[in-house]
């Protein structure tokens, strides 16, 4: 029926040409046309005039941190913001780090360091999940989170300055080694850092969904090829279990999982050695995620050609190099879209602990503060749910961006 | 160097009356010829055989199948043994892929196997370096003898280069890195030594200024040659070529046979599944042709091209050239 075309539909006429050709090129297609328009005219009224009208985003500017951080106890707000500010620079740091070796060893050309096609391409990456964090600043109450933020960035660049020079030295075995387990443990003593002062009863709101997610995607992933290379296998026990493992997970609900760690649990554990909500809220995460992922990371291990595994036996490989070196790089690059879908339903799966396990995540707190004092009654879920649904959004649509990135740079599809 | 029979079964009896090959049965009345003339042709055959063979290499007839193994021991390159296929059988299911398989190949001895296709060329050449596994027979390679045993596997798999008809290159790797794999992951080499080998590999199949490219970005005849200097980089003892230029186009054909010649003439012991007879005729030091999963007859390439002694090769012969 329609047929775009591609043409300058710069100059007026042009444009009535386009229009013509494209939306009104039979009594049906301008009837389609004017239909949708008033549809879309419509939701566009509508959410307009929800966000600048009538919605009262006073239930968000005064729960802000609760959203955030849970009931994180006001004194212990400052290791928070020391936290971002480091964690950023260690991203910057590795990102710096990362981009000179790969610039050493010949994999990336190097490009002027701040060209307008570099800094268009960090625009273009980062312009959404930027705008969210103004826009959640916007409503902070004080100047904290404010601070928090710029130094952040200032952290972030930083790093990415400083990183280059750490990856341009030749380093020996051991100082690499040193290096990379300084990288992974900061973090880790970050965490300890932050849940010292308060436990999981008072960490809440989205930062506790990014930590939960970010945990069970670091666990789910090696445990998930595992299972995949374990359904594979020429051991008829390996096989067994990894296949039995992925069919009994995957045939049960993700909320019913976590129902169960919740509530069931103390028939096996006694309630004093019974691990954390959070804890048991990862376990369960993890174990799920990774079922779904040995599927996936099994298709593309069946998508390298026979050839392949061939030539590295042919080549005196041992069979564990045949795998990590030749087949499983190319079976994860060809099921990237797969991957990165999955762990970005895991993240957004992450709202389910509030009610399944009682913690005090983000959407939890969303359904919670509408019954606050001050705003009972008013029916201000929308709003609440809303701003939840962003910053979700947000973050997910920022990994789908970043995976798109990572699919193109690794060639998929350009064999 | 003495001129020796090389004797070599001929799917007289055995070959006949098993599972017909699917792909070319029109072709197995032919094979149905030439078992019973093959057989009763001996003496003839050797006549003929003597006058034409001038090089050092060997010349078929038929024979009891064991004498095949002293006698073959002698025969061709340098006259020492480097690859010894013993009465190798291979099924896959009900389907004999491999009858009573017999062949040995000498030290810097280039052998051409040809014959139709689901003759079992590429299946034999495979079952050298394990690639696919054997049912019956025995098969040494350089001294070592292809067991069960992995390590044993591996060693066999160390000295043997294999080139495939479909390149089988790591795209995920650049070229230089396809090549210095399994030298720094197998013969556990430095990464610059590595590299210094490779780009020396390069220059002999006449590809240097590709090293930094991947897979991908080649030709099919570029690739090809990658594949060799990937093959080469273990410094193998045997190059086992499996239709090397089969997928390639028209006009790069001639660069990998090159490759090849040269390979032959430094002296590597090679052994071609190819169709190329030009190939097969300038550089085979003997012509191995295969029919249903048997050798049929074996010869030097002016012997095999002028004067084929079986129905079944001399069928062959016609359709193609």
């Amino acid at each position: 029926m329609t047929v775009p075309v591609t043409g300058k539909s710069g100059s007026g006429a042009g444009a009535v040409t386009w229009l013509r050709r494209n939306l009104f090129r039979s009594p049906l297609d301008s009837v389609i046309t004017i239909i949708s328009a008033v549809i879309a005219a419509w939701v566009v009224y509508k959410t307009v005039n929800f966000i600048f009208v009538t919605g009262r985003w006073e239930i968000i500017r005064r729960n802000e941190k609760l959203l955030m951080l849970g009931r994180f106890p006001e004194v212990h707000v400052l290791r928070w913001s020391i936290t971002a500010v480091t964690l950023a620079g260690w991203g910057g740091l590795i990102a710096g780090i990362l981009r000179a070796r790969q610039i050493a060893s010949g994999s990336i050309v190097p490009d002027a360091p701040f060209s307008a096609r570099r800094l268009g391409d960090l625009a273009a990456r980062f312009w959404i999940p930027a705008v969210v964090v103004l826009l959640t600043l916007g409503l902070a109450s004080s100047s904290g989170p404010w601070i928090t933020a710029v130094l952040a960035v200032v952290a972030a660049i930083a790093g990415r300055l400083i990183g280059p020079f750490i990856g341009r030295v030749k380093l020996g075995r051991g100082a690499n080694a040193t290096l990379y387990t300084f990288l992974a443990v900061l973090p880790v003593a970050l965490y300890f850092y932050v849940v010292d002062a308060v436990g999981f009863d008072d960490w809440g709101g989205f930062t506790l969904n990014l930590f939960l997610a970010v945990v069970s995607i670091i666990l789910c992933f090696p445990l998930g090829v595992m299972l995949a290379l374990g359904r594979r296998s020429k051991l008829p026990l390996v096989q067994l279990v990894s296949t039995a493992y992925v069919e009994l997970v995957r045939g049960a609900p993700l909320f019913v999982l976590l129902l169960l760690a919740n509530v069931a649990l103390q028939f096996f554990i006694p309630a004093s050695l019974a691990p954390s909500k959070a804890t048991r809220s990862i376990v369960v995460f993890t174990l799920f995620t990774a079922a779904y992922m040995a599927e996936i990371v099994r298709g593309g291990l069946q998508s390298v050609p026979t050839g392949q595994s061939e030539a590295a036996k042919a080549l005196g490989l041992s069979p564990a190099r045949q795998t990590g070196l030749v087949v499983l790089p190319q079976a994860l690059r060809n099921v990237i879209p797969a991957q990165i879908g999955q762990l970005i339903s895991l993240f957004k799966d992450t709202s389910l602990a509030g009610i399944a396990m009682g913690l005090f995540d983000v959407l939890n707190v969303a359904s919670a503060i509408p019954a606050q004092g001050d705003f009972r009654g008013q029916g201000l879920i929308g709003e609440t749910l809303a701003f939840t649904a962003l910053l979700f959004w947000a973050v997910s649509y920022t990994m789908s961006r970043e995976s798109q990135r990572l699919e193109k740079r690794l060639g998929v599809g350009t064999r | 160097m003495i001129k020796k029979n090389k004797a070599n079964k001929v799917g007289g009896a055995a070959g006949n009356d098993k599972d017909p090959v699917p792909e070319d049965s029109q072709e197995d009345d032919a094979v149905g010829g030439a078992g019973p003339s093959g057989g009763a042709s001996v003496a003839d055959v050797d006549l003929n055989v003597i006058d034409v063979t001038e090089a050092p290499t060997t010349s078929a007839a038929t024979g009891v199948a064991a004498e095949v193994f002293a006698d073959a021991t002698e025969a061709g390159g340098t006259g020492e043994a480097m690859i010894t296929l013993d009465k190798v059988d291979k099924f896959f299911g009900d389907f004999q892929a491999l009858t009573d398989i017999n062949l040995n190949v000498g030290k810097k001895e280039v052998v051409v196997v040809i014959g139709p296709s689901g003759s079992g060329k590429s299946t034999m050449i495979r079952c050298i370096n394990r690639l696919e596994e054997h049912d019956a027979g025995r098969i040494i390679v350089d001294g070592t003898e292809l067991s069960n045993d992995l390590r044993n596997i591996q060693e066999i798999r160390r000295e043997t280069g294999m080139v495939f008809q479909g390149f089988n290159l790591f795209p995920h790797l650049s070229v230089l890195d396809n090549i210095t794999l399994a030298p720094r992951n197998v013969r556990k080499f430095a990464k610059k030594k590595a590299e210094a080998e490779a780009m020396e590999l390069l220059e002999r199949v006449r590809i240097p200024e590709q090293a930094g490219k991947y897979p991908g970005q080649l030709s099919g005849g570029q690739q090809q040659r990658v594949a060799i200097a990937r093959a080469l980089a273990m410094n193998p003892k045997v190059m086992l070529f499996d239709e090397p230029t089969s997928a390639l186009d028209p006009e790069m054909i001639g660069e990998v046979l090159d490759t090849m010649k040269d390979l032959a003439q430094e002296g590597m012991t090679m052994i071609c599944v190819t169709h190329e007879m030009g190939f097969a005729r300038e550089v085979a030091d003997r012509v191995v042709f295969m029919a249903d999963g048997q050798i049929v007859e074996v010869g030097n390439p002016e012997h095999f091209f002028t004067s084929p002694r079986e129905e079944r090769t001399q069928l062959f012969l016609s359709q193609i050239l």
